[in-house]
Order: structure tokens, then C-alpha cells, then sequence
């Protein structure tokens, strides 16, 4: 009967069906023989070739035989030609080192073990801190007694020998097991064993515990300092067997004989007192004893010290450090002779009457409490100032053990290693990778990278060896797990020498940065520039335009103010042609200090060279300033806008770069800033707003004070050049005023007529100097002052300025004189008629003033009426 | 006088050239501590350290009377020159002339 419906008679029930072989098998090619040999039983002897054989051979394919060499090789098998591929010892010798490698890997994967092996064998080699670990650590702090020639002591009780033995077996045996790190004995402890042991040491620490001991404790083969005298006392320095090394050996008995009263620390022949333990105070070889016990109601069972799980759970955090308590010198710098860890092992010994050994001795002289008795004996005062210092060493032990929490985390090697991850990082930053190969990479991300290399995926082939760095660290970190011998083999120094190999890389590095300050990615359009201390990358390009783009710009300015009409833009843009030919000037008359010493006839080329190449420069900036001046600007009678030049020209500062520009230009400029002033002479602000007008007949201060400006700057090199102007000039100057200005206007400002005054004036000096001169001109010139006499005559009675009381007319009286000279007698007599009322009245205004002023004014008035051969004396 | 450097500079590439347009022209000065300079430019320097001319001082104070109220009152001063420590500029503006 079967559940599923299948068949459930066994194969044994069914007989053997040769038919149906089982999975895998090899079809029987007998079977069928045989099942035909029980049809014809004859012939059962004999079998034959036909019977046995299934006919394979001729359903062979051999047409394709002939090819069979050209695969396999005609040659017979040979040693040379035999193949290696299964030559799998060579192969494996030639990677030894990699396994080897590997193998460290392995065990550096390897998480390190947790329970019982993380007691001995877990514990990495020996960082030096180990002892800090432990809660009841004493530093050795007194030179061992047997180097004094003193003989290791034992205990006179049998019980307490029981206890010692125990105890001092351990750190020999923890050597042993450090040495080798494999103790075969060692196991796990079950957890009926811990509580047994608890149970016991909670009971009674004596030779009850002793059962649990095997377990708790590496077993404990039996020591022959066991055996020694019991009368001696032990002095756990000496104790050690000789073949271990004494640094270490020292410091281990004393962690840990120390939780439980120490036969070490008892002083001799008081030891077995266990509930009346008062020490003699004088025991100079043992300062370092007074230890403080920890909170008593824990102890028993934290003072399983030999246990390691415990010791590992509860234990570790408080490593406090000792040194400070255990420090006889600041024990007895405190003064204080009442021992507070004697107190502390008397309240201890209440709690544990029976424990045996809880009476350690301070080793202080002089009066030492040790005892509650003691306590009670002494005063009122003393018990108190005992206690304040008790309560006082007990703040600053906590507050020591509060920051020295983390004490030892890292063993001098992890910080070793930590300063050269930090060396590394440095010469990244400094850079230099493109010169460093695999290092570099390393640089970038330094922990990804141990972390690849240490646990990360397996190399891809045998033969790729791992990078310089990977072997450094495998056998280095990974040795803390694994092999612990290894990493001792180096000295100290060579972590020195890394270092040192570090920084002078990373100085090299640095040196070598600033080559590359630009990087060119294939394909890209761009660079990219790096920026460094050195060459910081400028984030700001401001670039100064093409001289002559900028030039353009600025000069096309003005057609584009003329669209906006605004007189901002306008002003904003004569202003920067003022500056730029104030700029222009400036280099030029730089340039005129750099003037090569003169030429001689024998100058040696040098000299000659530089004077060509100062002509250049100045003929260069002869040009710009003369592009800058605007000067050639086209006019536009009809623009509401005045000449870029006549607009410079209202400008303060416009005006005084007239006479530094007539230094810099020839002789035909100054005609053609001559022609370009005269051609605009009503259109200049100094004319134009310095007419005074019916509403506003004195001038504004400001006004006035451009007017005096111009006359100053502007008007003496007009002048010097007009005076030294030929007639034609004149003419030409003149008639270009006649023509192009409103002449009331220019006639009624200063400026204007005293430009008049200087040409009529310049044309009567060349025609009294040269009177041989060409009659065309003058005919010409005649012509023109008629047409100026005729246009002034009408506004005579307008030209001078304020009223009569003002000064400031004598530019009037010296046109009025120019005119005069030239005019004839007619036109004297209408000069005269015109200025009559003028003349009169400063006459009689002069004769109020003062007899000096009174001169000037009638000597002005004289220049005129000198000028038409008459004397104001005449009109007195 | 060669402060200059070649070319036609002057086109604009930092804020104080546009108070170099100012040179020689009359200049509304703001400063700290309620004050105004208005003066003829002379001279600048980068600091905004600046030489007027002719200038007027105009130092508004606030005063409170007895009904607390706040009165503001100025105190004009002229100088014919003054020095400008550029640290309690506030802002320089071109005073078209009027």
C-alpha cells in the first residue's frame, strides 16, 4: 500500500530488472545475452564474436581520418613535446609566496575568536598596555627584590600556600601561553563550572575554591615554587622562573595577587592574621602596596580575576590608572598617615570575615592606620581630617579614572600606524600621484583601499602580486590576529624609518606639484587649470579691451549720445575723452624724460637705435593724442549736441590741457584747434553762457571763474599762435567768425572779443610792419572788418559788461582801441558816438573813486580814445 | 605722473575709474556720522582717500527739544581744502554743475 500510489515492493521483492538499470549505470551490453541465452539453451558455452559484438565499429565515420595528423601531430609523444598543463607542483612553487600570502589573509579574515580562545590566544601579542587593563594593576614601581639577592618567599599556611600557588602559577603560566600562544589545555569553562567557582569563592576563597579552579584557571600544572618553604614569604617579583624575561613577569603577579590580599603585599609573619591584621608600619621594600580595594559587596565575584569572561565583561571599563595611589613618593607627599585603603580593607574584611588575606600592610612609615582599631583609637580631630582625605583621594580618582577612560585603546604601534595614514594623506594633498603609480591610488582613498587589499576580493591571478602596501599591511595588521611573533620581529625604528621615508616622499611630492598646472583631457575643448597656494586660479578675468577697440568704442559714444539726446551720456563721455587725453598727455610728457642724449654725428648705432625707436613712440602718442583731442570729428552745424572738442573745451580740466596739447602738436594743428575753437566761438560755454542777459547782468560766480579759467589757459597759446599767424590766416579766422557764429553773442563776451581784439589787432600790427604786403589781402581784409564794424556797431552800447561801477571793462576799451586803430575816421566817429555814454560815465564815476583806481579806469578808457587820437583829459 | 599705464585706459574695468572722470569736478561726498562734502575733486587714491576743493560741509544733527521731538538742524562749514580719510566714505557722486 502506498501513500503517493507508487510501487512499494522493494527491489530485492521485484527481482533484478536488468533492463531497467538505475540512474548513472552503464546500459548492460551483456543483458541481452544473457536473456538470449535462456531462449536456446544448446549453445551455451560457446559465444562468438557476432554475439558479443554490438556492431559500433561500423557506424564509424571514416572519411575524415586523413585529417587526423593536422590535429594531433604526426611525431610520436615525446618528453619536449609533451605539455605542462598538469605540471601542478611546479606550478604551485612558483606562487609560494602568494600562498604564503594568501594564508595571512585568511588569517586576517578570520574574525577573531570570541569565547574562551578570546582570553589567551585572541589576545593580541602584547600591545604594553595590556596590564592598564586590569582593574587592580600595580605597576611595578620598585626594582625586583631578587636582584637585591633576595629569595623568593611562600606562605606558612597550607591555606594560604593553596591561595598563592594559584595565584602565582597564573602569570607563569600566562607567560608560557604568551610565549607559545598555543596551550593545548586550554578550554572553555562550562557554566555549571563558573557558578561552582562563584559559589565557592563566595563561601570561603579557601581550599573549597580550589575545586573550581582547573576550570576557571589555564590548568595549572603543578609549580615546584609551589613547593617552597612555607615559612618564606612570597615576593612575587622573584618568583619567576629564570628563562622568562622580568619586565613583563613583574607586573603580571602583582595584577593579579592584587584584588585579593597579596601574599606579595603582606608584610612578613603577619600575613596569616587574616581579622587582625595590624601591620607594622616599616616595611621600606614594599611602598607600592597600598592599593585600593574596589567596592567590597562586588568583589568576590569580580575578583575572579583569573576568570577571564568575567574579567573581560565587568572588569575592563575601570582601568584606572594605579600609578598615582601606588606612587610612594606622592603617598607620603600627601602627609597623611592614616592609609585610606586600610579603612577600605577593614570595611572589606567586615564584609568578608573570612577572607584571608585582606590585610595587606601599608608599607608607609611613621603612624599608618591599618586597621579600624587603629581608626578607633585615634582622636576626634584625626578621624576627621582622615576621612576629608579619603573623601578628597576618592574625587580625584574618579575624576583620573573619568579621563583616563580610553587609556591604551591604541598601543603605540596603532599610533604609529595612524601617523603614517596621516603622512599619507599629506603627500596627497601635496599631490605628486601621476609619479607614484599604485600609490597614488592608495592616497585617494586610503582605508577602501587596506580594506580591499586585506579582505576584499582575491587577487584575479596567482602571479599578480600584491601591491608593496598590501604586503606592509597584511603582515602587519593582520598579524594582530594571527601571528603575533611576526610583528615583534621589527624594531620600533623601522616605524621611524617609514615615517622619515613618508615625509621625504611627500616633500618630493610637493616639489614636484607645480609642473602640471594644467590638465589637457583628450577630446575636451578646454584646459583645466588647477589652482594651488602658488598660483591661485584667478576666478575674475577683467579684460582690458584692444586699444583700438576700446578707442572705437568710446568714440562712436557721441553719435549714439545724439540718438539718446541725453546730456548725462554726454557728459560722462567728455569726461572720458577728457581723460584719455589727459592720459595720452601724461605718457607723452613721460616719454619726453626718456629722450635719448642728442644725436652726434659720430653717435654709435646703439644711440641711434633708440633714438628711432623714441621717434616711433612719440609719433605714435603724437597720433593717439590727436585722436583723443576728437578734433577731426566731422561738424554738424545742426546737432543739438556741441563738438566732442568745444564740449572738452567746458570742462575745467578740458581747459587746462590746452596749453600741454599745443607743446605736443605741430604747427598745423594748432591752426586746425585754432580754426575748430574760432568756428565754434559762440557755441563755447565761457561765450555762451557768458553773456550777460537783461534778467542776469552780472555773470554767476561760477561762470566768471570759467571764463577767467579759459583766458588763462585756453586763450595765451591761441594767442602766441596768432600773433605770430600771416595775414591770410587772419583773414580766414575772421571770416570764418563773420560767417559761421552769431557775432551779438560772441561780441558781447569776454572771451569772444577779446579773440576779436587779438585778430583785428595782430592784422593792424602785420599792416603797420609789412606794408608791402599783398594788396589782395588787404583789400580782402578791409573787407572784412567793414563787415565786423558794421555787425558790432549795433550791440556797441551791450558789450561791456555790469554797470559802470565794475572794474572789469578793460577788454572792451582794448577791442574798442583795436577797432579804432583799423577804423576809419567814419567808422572812428561812430565808435565814438556808439561808446560816448560808457566813456562818460566811467569818467565821472572815476572822479568820485579814489585817485589811483580813478587812473586805472580812465587809463582804460585812454587806450580807446588814444587808439582814435583823443584823451579823456580832452572830455575833463 | 606716469601712473598710467599704456594705452587709452580710460575705459571702464574697476568702480574707481568712473571717479577718475570726476577729477577736477565738483563731487557730492557722503560720509559717515551724518556728514556731506560738496567740493571740487583734486585727488583720489584707491582707498577713496580723496583732496577737495572749495568744498562746503554739511553736518546734520539731531536734537531733541522739550516736547521730544526731534528737530533736525545743519551746520554748513567751507574749507578751501580738504582732506578726506576714504574710511568714512559712504558715496561719491558727480555734481552736475549747476
Amino acid at each position: 500500500m502506498s501513500f503517493f500510489g507508487f510501487d512499494t515492493s522493494l527491489p530485492r521483492d521485484r527481482g533484478h530488472q536488468t533492463k531497467a538499470p538505475g540512474f548513472g549505470a552503464v546500459p548492460d551490453a551483456f543483458a541481452g545475452l544473457s536473456s538470449r541465452r535462456t531462449v536456446d539453451d544448446d549453445d551455451d558455452d560457446a559465444i562468438d564474436f557476432e554475439d558479443t559484438y554490438d556492431g559500433l565499429g561500423d557506424r564509424l565515420d571514416e572519411t575524415d581520418d586523413a585529417f587526423n595528423d593536422d590535429t594531433f601531430g604526426s611525431e610520436p609523444a615525446s618528453q619536449q613535446n609533451v605539455g605542462k598543463d598538469f605540471d601542478f607542483a611546479g606550478q604551485t612553487s612558483k606562487i609560494a609566496n602568494t600562498l604564503q600570502e594568501e594564508h595571512m589573509l585568511f588569517q586576517a579574515r578570520q574574525p577573531p575568536p570570541r569565547m574562551e580562545p578570546a582570553r589567551q590566544a585572541a589576545r593580541p601579542a602584547r600591545t604594553g598596555y595590556e596590564n592598564y587593563a586590569k582593574t587592580d594593576y600595580i605597576p611595578q614601581l620598585e626594582a625586583s627584590a631578587n636582584i637585591w639577592g633576595i629569595q623568593p618567599k611562600h606562605h606558612i599556611q597550607p591555606q594560604q600556600t593553596q591561595q598563592s600557588q594559584q595565584i602565582q602559577h597564573q602569570p607563569h603560566q600566562r607567560q608560557e601561553s604568551q610565549g607559545t600562544s598555543a596551550t593545548p589545555a586550554r578550554k572553555m569553562m562550562s557554566l555549571e563550572e563558573v557558578e561552582a567557582m562563584m559559589r565557592a569563592q563566595s563561601k570561603k576563597p579557601g581550599p573549597p575554591a580550589q575545586a573550581p579552579q582547573p576550570a576557571q584557571a589555564p590548568p595549572v600544572p603543578p609549580h615546584p615554587q609551589h613547593q617552597m618553604p612555607p615559612q618564606q614569604h612570597v615576593h612575587y617579583p622573584s618568583q619567576q622562573g629564570p628563562p622568562t624575561g622580568p619586565p613583563q613577569i613583574l607586573q603580571r603577579p602583582q595584577q593579579q595577587t592584587a584584588p585579593r590580599s597579596s601574599p606579595a603585599s603582606r608584610p612578613q609573619g603577619h600575613a596569616e592574621l587574616p581579622g587582625h591584621a595590624v601591620q607594622p608600619p616599616s616595611i621600606p621594600q614594599h611602598p607600592t602596596i597600598l592599593q585600593r580595594q574596589r567596592p567590597a559587596p562586588s568583589e568576590p565575584v569580580a575578583q575572579t580575576q583569573r576568570h577571564p569572561p568575567a574579567q573581560a565583561a565587568g572588569q575592563r571599563p575601570p582601568s584606572q590608572p594605579r600609578q598615582i595611589l601606588q606612587n610612594p613618593n606622592r603617598l607620603s607627599g600627601q602627609g597623611q598617615p592614616i592609609s585610606q585603603a586600610a579603612q577600605r580593607q577593614a570595611e572589606y574584611q567586615r564584609a568578608l570575615p573570612v577572607g584571608p588575606g585582606h590585610n595587606r600592610g601599608p608599607s608607609l612609615q611613621g603612624p599608618v592606620v591599618t586597621h579600624p582599631e587603629q581608626l578607633l583609637n585615634l582622636t576626634e580631630e584625626e578621624r576627621a581630617a582622615f576621612l576629608i582625605e579619603d573623601a578628597k583621594r576618592a574625587k580625584r580618582n574618579h575624576k583620573i579614572h573619568m579621563l583616563s577612560k580610553d587609556n591604551g585603546l591604541m598601543t603605540p604601534q596603532d599610533k604609529n600606524f595612524i601617523t603614517r595614514i596621516q603622512l599619507q594623506q599629506l603627500m596627497a594633498a601635496t599631490g605628486g600621484l601621476e609619479e607614484h603609480g599604485p600609490e597614488a591610488a592608495l592616497a585617494e582613498d586610503f582605508y577602501y583601499q587596506v580594506y580591499t587589499q586585506i579582505r576584499g576580493a582575491p587577487r584575479q591571478t596567482p602571479h599578480q602580486p600584491t601591491s608593496q602596501f598590501a604586503q606592509t599591511y597584511i603582515f602587519q595588521t593582520g598579524g594582530r590576529y594571527g601571528v603575533g611573533g611576526r610583528k615583534h620581529q621589527r624594531g620600533g625604528d623601522n616605524h621611524m624609518q617609514r615615517m622619515e621615508q613618508q615625509v621625504q616622499r611627500a616633500v618630493e611630492a610637493a616639489k614636484a606639484k607645480p609642473k602640471g598646472k594644467q590638465l589637457v583631457i583628450e577630446g575636451s575643448l578646454g584646459k583645466i587649470s588647477f589652482s594651488n597656494a602658488k598660483t591661485p586660479k584667478p576666478l575674475l578675468n577683467i579684460k582690458r579691451p584692444e586699444s583700438t577697440d576700446g578707442f572705437h568704442a568710446t568714440a562712436r559714444r557721441p553719435s549714439r549720445v545724439h540718438l539718446h539726446d541725453s546730456s548725462v551720456f554726454d557728459r560722462k563721455g567728455t569726461l572720458r575723452n577728457i581723460e584719455r587725453v589727459y592720459s595720452t598727455l601724461m605718457l607723452m610728457e613721460d616719454h619726453e624724460r626718456l629722450m635719448p642724449p642728442p644725436l652726434h654725428a659720430d653717435s654709435d648705432p646703439a644711440t641711434i637705435q633708440r633714438h628711432l625707436e623714441w621717434q616711433t613712440k612719440i609719433q605714435g602718442l603724437h597720433e593717439q593724442l590727436w585722436q583723443d583731442l576728437k578734433i577731426m570729428e566731422p561738424i554738424n552745424p545742426n546737432s543739438l549736441t556741441p563738438h566732442p572738442f568745444i564740449a572738452m573745451l567746458s570742462h575745467p580740466k578740458g581747459k587746462k590741457a590746452i596749453p600741454r596739447i599745443f607743446r605736443q602738436i605741430d604747427e598745423q594743428q594748432r591752426i586746425t584747434i585754432l580754426t575748430m575753437i574760432v568756428v565754434h566761438l559762440d557755441a563755447l560755454s565761457v561765450v555762451a553762457h557768458a553773456v550777460p542777459t537783461p534778467d542776469e547782468p552780472n555773470l554767476s560766480r561760477a561762470t566768471r571763474e570759467e571764463v577767467e579759467l579759459f583766458s588763462h589757459a585756453v586763450m595765451p597759446p591761441l594767442f602766441a599762435h596768432i600773433s605770430e599767424s600771416p595775414l591770410n590766416i587772419v583773414i580766414g579766422l575772421l571770416g570764418l567768425i563773420l560767417d559761421r557764429t552769431n557775432l551779438q553773442v560772441v561780441a558781447r563776451s569776454k572771451i569772444g572779443m577779446s579773440l576779436l581784439t587779438m585778430l583785428i589787432s595782430r592784422a593792424e600790427l602785420l599792416k603797420q610792419s609789412t606794408p608791402e604786403i599783398n594788396i589782395v589781402d588787404w583789400e580782402q581784409w578791409t573787407q572784412l572788418y567793414n563787415r565786423l564794424f558794421d555787425s558790432v556797431e549795433p550791440v556797441l552800447p551791450f558789450v561791456f559788461p555790469g554797470s559802470v561801477n565794475d572794474g572789469d571793462d578793460v577788454y572792451v576799451w582794448q577791442f574798442l582801441a583795436a577797432m579804432g586803430v583799423g577804423a576809419s575816421p567814419e567808422q572812428q566817429q561812430r565808435l565814438v558816438l556808439g561808446v560816448k555814454d560808457r566813456v562818460m560815465e566811467t569818467v565821472a564815476v572815476s572822479k568820485a573813486l579814489p585817485a589811483e583806481i580813478a587812473s586805472v579806469r580812465l587809463g582804460h578808457v585812454n587806450l580807446f580814445m588814444r587808439a582814435i587820437g583823443l584823451d579823456v583829459e580832452l572830455l575833463g | 605722473m606716469a601712473d598710467i599705464d599704456d594705452g587709452p585706459s580710460t575705459s571702464v574695468s574697476e568702480p574707481l575709474d568712473l571717479v577718475r572722470l570726476c577729477l577736477d569736478e565738483v563731487v557730492f561726498v557722503k560720509l559717515r556720522g551724518d556728514r556731506e562734502l560738496k567740493g571740487r575733486l583734486h585727488a583720489y587714491d584707491s582707498h577713496c582717500n580723496m583732496v577737495l576743493g572749495d568744498v562746503e560741509e554739511t553736518i546734520y544733527i539731531t536734537e531733541e527739544d522739550e516736547e521730544e521731538q526731534e528737530i533736525t538742524r545743519t551746520v554748513k562749514k567751507q574749507s578751501e581744502m580738504l582732506f578726506v580719510r576714504g574710511d568714512s566714505v559712504v558715496l561719491i557722486s558727480p555734481q552736475a554743475p549747476s
